[in-house]
């Protein structure tokens, strides 16, 4: 953790030596770049300082004024700007950008003052969530460049959705879903005080024509909750007759259908009795369910918004005469030379022209270090120019590129994968299956012995054995889990990994990002004096921003440290300075010694006299990563690491794990081999895995678990995020799944018991309607009171600040 | 018992104006973010400096 005063006031990050300072509200407070200081400076001006006292997360950096500008003018291009804009009826535009960086309700505080106080800004709304704002303003009065100009000075780095977003799929599901909702529960409660009445009517006297309206009254309220409410599960059971297959929504539909045609026969008939208030409130019962799973499956990003955050929207162009030109990413074709930045991501495949760099393409293959490129060397779009800048020739754009073509990997791994049908649901769909079966044997047996009460029975049986104890069995308890889950900071995307996280046998663990993180740690040192070896070393590397020297000096934290003199730092080699009146280097071998020496990836230390240290750093495991891989070996899972790096990188971080299967070099495509390799053995696969070429592999394992701190598609591909810094929890997670499948069989197995019971008094006509829904009621809410046990003895939640603000955007 | 014809009906009046209005509200965004506006109102409070009043 970094104390207050070595953070940049803003943005939280670490400081740089000489940090610039920004003046808010007459007080000076350090930060780490210029973007943060304007940004600062800015939230200031406005009047908006309060910010910084209502927040309960840090900002995000704050991209660099000058850069912002350039990018928000780009927008003025109508080439851009046509897609992104939608004109309303008024004469007034409309846009819908991604707001990065929306970390806690300050920022949509911030974000709508700041923007609102623009002249010709009409509207202005922020979803925290979703990371959206939804913008309406008047076009002769401000554009939209001014707007994310506007933006970007705040700190917020935006991209204008395409317009065909305003209106998008998501919000019209979760819309009609929760009408669907409302009309049930209304329905339900109505429909189920009509019942009582006719109930209590029963044992007291109520008049035959007071009866007659009830019923009446109870197919009124019924009839718009089976025919809006619960056309769902009518259409999947139709779509999964036509696909000739038997899901749970088609024993769910037969019963709906059978229930409620039968009570209005009852109804128009006279006389008999009817179910409406059975029947609405197990349409209820469900749809409550599956509002809950869908509103998990909406906080979890989407493909679509992955794939718009990937690669950047523009590049800059050189023209002929050597000046830049600012055009959109989709504008380029191959042939064309562009500039690239330092800290830009490359918009397209191509090729180094021109001086050397250094990228960092972790997400992309999962190579852990920056890697030097060379004139003539291919460069992948996505990837980050960390030592530039670097003038590229552009030779794939769009679907060609290598980035669009993980994209696509990850689309046809997940349309691919055969989901296994959930146990409970199928032991649940079998279940319905045989009531029906016996309710018609009920109806044939009674219309033979006494035609006149063969419906009556025969509805009893449909009605006792409702299959809303079973149907309502997964659901109660997948959706207590997902609670639970989200409380330990594990959040579930698709419900059926609660079961598939359960029973997995083996786990791949991507390592880059992973099981490490992006430091790298002293692992040891081969040296005479271990201590005055490191205070030297640190001594040479205290004024470095190499992730090398920074390892060395956070190793050597609480040794005395002396100031280093003359230090030098030469590119490709390393450090050379004078520390106490001795010149030393510290360095490649070759550089601190101009001689090889045993070690080529250690790290020397060199003085007058040759060799004083050497020193092996390794990538730093991330907290909880050894926990993690002994808990899972310890439940007998089978661990594995897939990696796109190094083979003697990925090999030391499996030594000290205590892994023993491990590959290295892996590409996107044939990590998802070896998942096929594994899942034709018989195994079911967890994927661990963070990065954009983790992808693939998430999206064809049985449960893919990624890690919020990834990349955007990763998240997208995954089953489960993790948040937080702390593998941890997904043994935790894995404790709290079976725990859950255990609940899950206790509630089958309760039901199967209870209709056992009931069902042959019922065929016999010995229940009477009344004890009938009370039968359906209280064996539903035993199944639901069993469903809260799960959590109850798991362990301590990690309650970590991480945690706390991540329950904020997820749960 | 007469009491039922008056009430019934106005029940299910009740009932169809809550069902109206709450498609109403669902249509008008008051369920797209359950989770930013409740804690706004409580982040609103006077600013603190006399630059900020203008």
């Amino acid at each position: 953790m970094n104390t207050p005063a070595a953070s940049c006031w803003h943005c939280g990050e670490s400081l740089p030596d000489d940090p610039p300072r920004a003046l808010v509200t007459g007080a000076s407070h350090a930060v780490c770049c210029q973007g943060c200081r304007a940004a600062a400076e800015w939230i200031g001006q406005l009047g908006l300082a309060d910010y910084y006292r209502l927040r309960s997360a840090t900002a995000p950096r704050a991209p660099d004024p000058a850069e912002a500008r350039r990018s928000a003018a780009a927008w003025q291009r109508p080439e851009l700007s046509r897609h992104a804009v939608r004109t309303l009826a008024d004469g007034r535009c409309e846009a819908l950008l991604l707001v990065e960086g929306i970390r806690c309700t300050a920022c949509v505080w911030l974000i709508e003052r700041a923007l609102g106080a623009l002249d010709g800004v009409a509207s202005v709304q922020v979803n925290a969530v979703a990371q959206r704002a939804r913008i309406v303003w008047e076009p002769g009065r401000t554009t939209l460049a001014a707007i994310l100009e506007a933006l970007a000075r705040t700190g917020y780095g935006a991209l204008p959705l395409d317009a065909a977003g305003l209106d998008d799929a998501r919000r019209r599901e979760a819309r009609a879903a929760l009408k669907r909702l409302a009309v049930a529960g209304f329905g339900a409660m109505q429909a189920m005080m009509f019942a009582s009445a006719l109930y209590l009517g029963a044992a007291s006297t109520m008049d035959p024509a007071t009866r007659e309206l009830m019923r009446w009254l109870g197919l009124l309220v019924a009839t718009p909750v089976v025919f809006y409410a619960a056309r769902p599960f009518f259409q999947g059971a139709w779509r999964a007759l036509k696909a000739r297959t038997l899901g749970m929504d088609v024993p769910v539909a037969i019963a709906i259908a059978l229930i409620y045609a039968a009570s209005v026969v009852q109804a128009l008939a006279g006389g008999g009795e009817v179910y409406f208030d059975s029947v609405s409130m197990f349409v209820f019962f469900l749809l409550a369910g599956r509002y809950l799973e869908l509103r998990a499956r909406h906080r979890a990003g989407n493909l679509a918004d992955a794939m718009a955050g990937l690669a950047p929207a523009f590049a800059e162009r050189v023209r002929g005469d050597g000046t830049l030109e600012r055009v959109g990413a989709a504008e380029l074709v191959p042939g064309e030379r562009v500039h690239v930045a330092q800290g830009m991501r490359v918009p397209a495949d191509g090729v180094l022209d021109g001086a050397d760099c250094r990228v960092d393409e972790a997400l992309l293959s999962g190579e852990s270090v920056p890697l030097r490129k060379r004139r003539g060397d291919a460069l992948t779009g996505g990837s980050m120019v960390v030592e530039g800048p670097a003038i590229v020739v552009v030779e794939r754009v769009g679907a060609d590129t290598a980035l669009a073509g993980i994209a696509a990997l990850v689309a046809r791994a997940q349309s691919e994968r055969p989901r296994l049908a959930r146990q409970g649901e199928r032991a649940a769909a079998r279940f319905v299956m045989r009531t029906l079966a016996l309710a018609a044997l009920c109806a044939a047996a009674w219309s033979f012995v006494d035609p006149a009460r063969a419906f009556a029975a025969t509805l009893a049986v449909l009605v006792v054995s409702c299959p809303c104890a079973f149907a309502l069995a997964v659901p109660a308890a997948i959706t207590r889990a997902l609670a639970v889950l989200a409380g330990h900071g594990v959040f579930v995307v698709h419900t059926d990994a609660v079961e598939d996280l359960a029973l997995a046998s083996h786990a791949v663990f991507d390592k880059t990002g992973t099981l490490t993180d992006a430091h790298l740690e002293l692992v040891a040192v081969d040296a005479a004096d271990r201590d005055r070896a490191l205070a030297l070393a640190a001594a040479l590397a205290r004024g470095s921003r190499h992730p090398v020297a920074q390892a060395l000096v956070r190793a050597a934290s609480g040794l005395p440290v002396e100031t280093a003199a003359d230090v030098r730092t030469v590119a490709g080699g390393g450090l050379a300075g004078n520390v106490a009146g001795s010149a030393y280097r510290l360095g490649s071998p070759a550089f601190a010694l101009d001689a090889a020496h045993g070690d080529d990836d250690a790290v020397i230390l060199a003085g007058e006299q040759g060799v004083v240290a050497a020193f092996r750093l390794g990538e730093r495991l991330r907290a909880g990563a050894r926990e993690a891989v002994a808990a899972l070996v310890a439940s007998g899972v089978a661990v594995e690491i897939v990696s796109g790096d190094a083979a003697a990188k990925v090999a030391d971080v499996a030594r000290r794990l205590g892994i023993a299967q491990w590959r290295a070099r892996q590409s996107p495509a044939s990590k998802l081999e070896r998942l096929r390799a594994l899942r034709a053995g018989g195994a079911r696969v967890l994927a661990v895995g963070d990065g954009i070429n983790d992808g693939p592999v998430l999206a064809g394992a049985d449960v893919a678990v990624a890690l919020a701190s990834g990349a955007e598609l990763a998240q997208a591909a995954g089953d489960v995020i993790l948040d937080g810094a702390n593998l941890a929890a997904l043994p935790a997670a894995r404790a709290i799944a079976r725990q859950t499948l255990a609940v899950l069989r206790q509630n089958q197995r309760w039901a199967l018991a209870y209709n056992l019971v009931v069902v042959p008094p019922a065929a016999l006509g010995l229940v009477p309607p009344w004890l009938a829904a009370l039968g359906m009621s209280v064996s539903s809410l035993v199944v639901v009171l069993n469903a809260l046990r799960i959590g109850r003895r798991a362990p301590a939640p990690a309650s970590t600040p991480v945690a706390a603000a991540g329950r904020r955007r997820w749960a | 018992m007469n009491i039922l014809v008056v009430m019934i009906p106005l029940s299910i009046v009740l009932l169809i104006g809550a069902g109206i209005a709450f498609f109403w509200a669902v249509e008008h965004d008051q369920f797209d973010d359950m989770d930013t506006p409740a804690l706004l109102p409580l982040l609103d409070e006077p600013p603190t400096t006399d630059e900020a009043l203008e």
